[in-house]
């Protein structure tokens, strides 16, 4: 016992070196980013815990802005991808090329290879195109003629979608929404944010500069960190309750909540959830998790794997009111 | 020689007369030919005014004299009203006196007459076609005569006073037009009820009260801890007791969701309590060394162990008073 309390200190006191980056980091974007704090932290569970994030929000929230200074911070390559409906899967992975004076196929790869991607506008695209994306991010390779590419490391997708209800939008299936770790609401800064943000960008000399403080070694340095966080089996337990809460709610007094979902989280949502909320331990700078790690991140985790019953949707209620009352019910180790 | 053929001429026409005059005494309202006879024959004869008279009139066909000739009846046609009579109702055709050798009809006319008299009712025509070869008979009846006597009245006497109105005795049959439909709305409500009864769910029993109260259970549960010191053979489980029940305690004292809340929410969610958050320090003491034994294997200096139960006894002895005035409050309002 005494043995593992020393190695959990250590550990402890490894991470709270380790993840000093994270302050760093923070503190760069910030210089360009105003408000949006919850943005630019989830971003960085999905950097540390090796995850994609689906962003949904209306245009001009500096979902763009975020991962570019992201990415200069990080000193990583960084690359845009605008969803269009006559947009083609080459568009995106890349394509075989004639050279005419070679007299040979020349591979031309495409803008998924960068170490920061934002997919813009995901849901205009058609389904063709969006699971040429999907299967890049989860494989983290691309095979373009005979060729398979692996993708630079760090590697994260940062989707950005409109509200389904827009016209002129593909919706993204289930499966393929599963495949995002996270899917954060963005929604408007306060009015003193604004007020910040208005000052920033009419300023004489410019927008300001992001510098590179954090090298791409560091973050693969501390996703492993990351995975060595320490989780108790009480909080194993509680996420188990929590995901196995969305498929059996009358399991745990929430019969009411029965008819109102059609399908809970999967696996990969259990999964997940235990590591976004290491992640976000990690950047606590604590080298365990505790119930509020879980809390946390269980929204953002949770929301797009929770299916909502045509009847749920007749009443107004949303995976974020389920995964409340959830919440409110599963007992917190 | 004479004399004695004389006598035999005599002798049979009067038998002839005497036969004769004896059928017609036998049926005095008939008139018949070889093969169809009809009649008309009144119950009476005498009536005071307005009273009925049924007369029921019968035509008879002997088949075997037609020879298989095709013949069809037809019964006189009255108009309703005659003479002084009245055609209150007719019959319809009966034929079930018909048998292998004839056929028979009867119809019954109920007649009346509101004038005093004597009145005849016409002989009646009965006509006979044969479908075969397209010949006709026709038969009559005798006339019927009805006197119609008006009520005597004996003008001598003094008139009589009016009678009084005649109480008819009570019969529970002359009132079912109104009793069937109530005894029917009557069932339907007992039926309703019976049903409602049935699905009404059965009210849950009242919960138990507890023995004893939140404070008592805590500090009863805290002192077993001070007893048994856990922590020398499990330090995580331990904590996690300790925890537990301060969490119970809040829970059931104070109404705060304890046991669904992280350290950080609990904290934050006494506030509102000041009795409570008046020991927010140890609260917090106790709940984040607790985290971090519980989470983070961490193992607390034995002296640690017993500085949190201490904090945990003072907490819940410092709610005491004010736990013990919501329980005399809840016990008060659940006794009124």
């Amino acid at each position: 016992m005494e043995n593992t309390s020393y190695d959990i200190r250590q550990l402890n006191d490894k991470i709270h070196q380790a993840s000093s980056f994270v302050d760093i980091l923070n503190m760069e974007i910030n210089k360009v980013i105003v408000g949006q704090k919850y943005m630019v932290e989830r971003l960085m569970i999905g950097l540390l815990a090796q995850g994609h994030v689906l962003l949904e929000g209306v245009p001009g929230l500096a979902k763009t802005l975020s991962i570019k200074s992201l990415s200069s911070a990080i000193n990583a390559r960084f690359s845009r991808i605008q969803f269009t409906p006559d947009l083609l899967p080459a568009d995106v992975v890349g394509t075989m090329i004639y050279n005419q004076q070679r007299n040979e196929f020349m591979v031309r790869k495409g803008p998924i290879f960068a170490n920061f991607i934002l997919a813009d506008e995901i849901n205009r695209a058609p389904a063709k195109v969006q699971s040429a994306l999907l299967e890049a991010m989860q494989e983290r390779q691309v095979t373009i003629g005979d060729t398979t590419f692996k993708l630079d490391e760090p590697f994260l997708v940062l989707a950005t979608q409109n509200p389904i209800e827009q016209e002129g939008t593909y919706t993204l299936p289930e499966a393929q929404v599963d495949r995002f770790m996270l899917k954060v609401v963005i929604g408007y800064p306060t009015k003193e944010e604004e007020r910040h943000i208005i000052r920033q960008n009419l300023q004489p000399e410019g927008q300001v500069k992001i510098n590179p403080v954090v090298d791409p070694a560091d973050i693969l340095e501390a996703r492993k960190l990351v995975r060595q966080v320490y989780m108790d089996e009480k909080i194993e337990q509680y996420i188990i309750d929590v995901v196995f809460a969305t498929r059996n709610p009358e399991d745990y007094k929430l019969a009411k909540l029965k008819p109102l979902i059609s399908y809970g989280g999967s696996p990969r949502a259990s999964i997940n959830l235990a590591l976004a909320s290491k992640a976000y331990a990690f950047m606590k700078r604590r080298g365990y998790v505790i119930p509020e790690d879980v809390r946390s991140v269980c929204f953002d985790v949770m929301r797009h794997r929770v299916g909502l019953t045509y009847e749920a949707e007749a009443e107004n209620v949303t995976s974020e009111n389920i995964l409340s009352e959830i919440l409110n019910a599963v007992e917190v180790p | 020689m004479k004399g004695i053929k004389n006598i035999l001429v005599y002798t049979l026409l009067a038998g002839l007369f005497i036969t004769g005059r004896a059928q017609a005494q036998e049926q005095p309202d008939t008139q018949y030919n070889d093969y169809f006879k009809v009649t008309a024959r009144p119950d009476t004869t005498s009536i005071r005014i307005g009273e009925p008279v049924k007369i029921g009139i019968t035509a008879r066909v002997v088949i075997r004299s037609l020879k298989g000739a095709n013949i069809k009846v037809v019964f006189p046609n009255l108009p309703d009203s005659l003479n002084h009579i009245e055609v209150v109702e007719r019959s319809p055709l009966d034929t079930t006196g018909s048998t292998e050798d004839e056929k028979y009809w009867k119809q019954t006319l109920t007649v009346t007459s509101f004038d005093s008299g004597r009145w005849e009712l016409a002989p009646m025509k009965f006509e006979v076609f044969s479908v075969s070869d397209g010949s006709y008979d026709s038969v009559f009846t005798d006339p019927i005569f009805i006197d119609v006597n008006t009520v005597a009245v004996d003008t001598t006497k003094a008139f009589k006073p009016i009678k009084p109105l005649r109480t008819v005795a009570w019969n529970i049959l002359d009132y079912w037009p109104y009793l069937l439909p109530l005894l029917l709305v009557i069932t339907l409500v007992v039926l309703y009820f019976a049903y409602w009864r049935k699905r009404k769910p059965k009210a849950a029993p009242a919960p138990a009260k507890p023995l004893k109260s939140p404070y008592e259970t805590a500090m009863e549960q805290l002192q077993l801890l001070e007893k048994e010191k856990p922590w020398n053979t499990d330090v995580k489980l331990y904590y996690t007791q300790l925890t537990d029940v301060l969490r119970h305690y809040f829970e059931q004292q104070f109404h705060i969701a304890a046991l669904e809340q992280t350290t950080a929410e609990l904290l934050q969610n006494i506030k509102p309590v000041t009795v409570l958050n008046q020991q927010r320090d140890k609260l917090q003491h106790i709940l984040t060394l607790a985290d971090l034994a519980k989470f983070a294997k961490l193992q607390p200096a034995p002296h640690e162990h017993e500085d949190c139960l201490n904090k945990a006894i003072e907490v819940v002895e410092w709610t005491k008073r004010t736990a013990a005035a919501q329980t005399e409050q809840s016990l008060t309002g659940t006794n009124q």
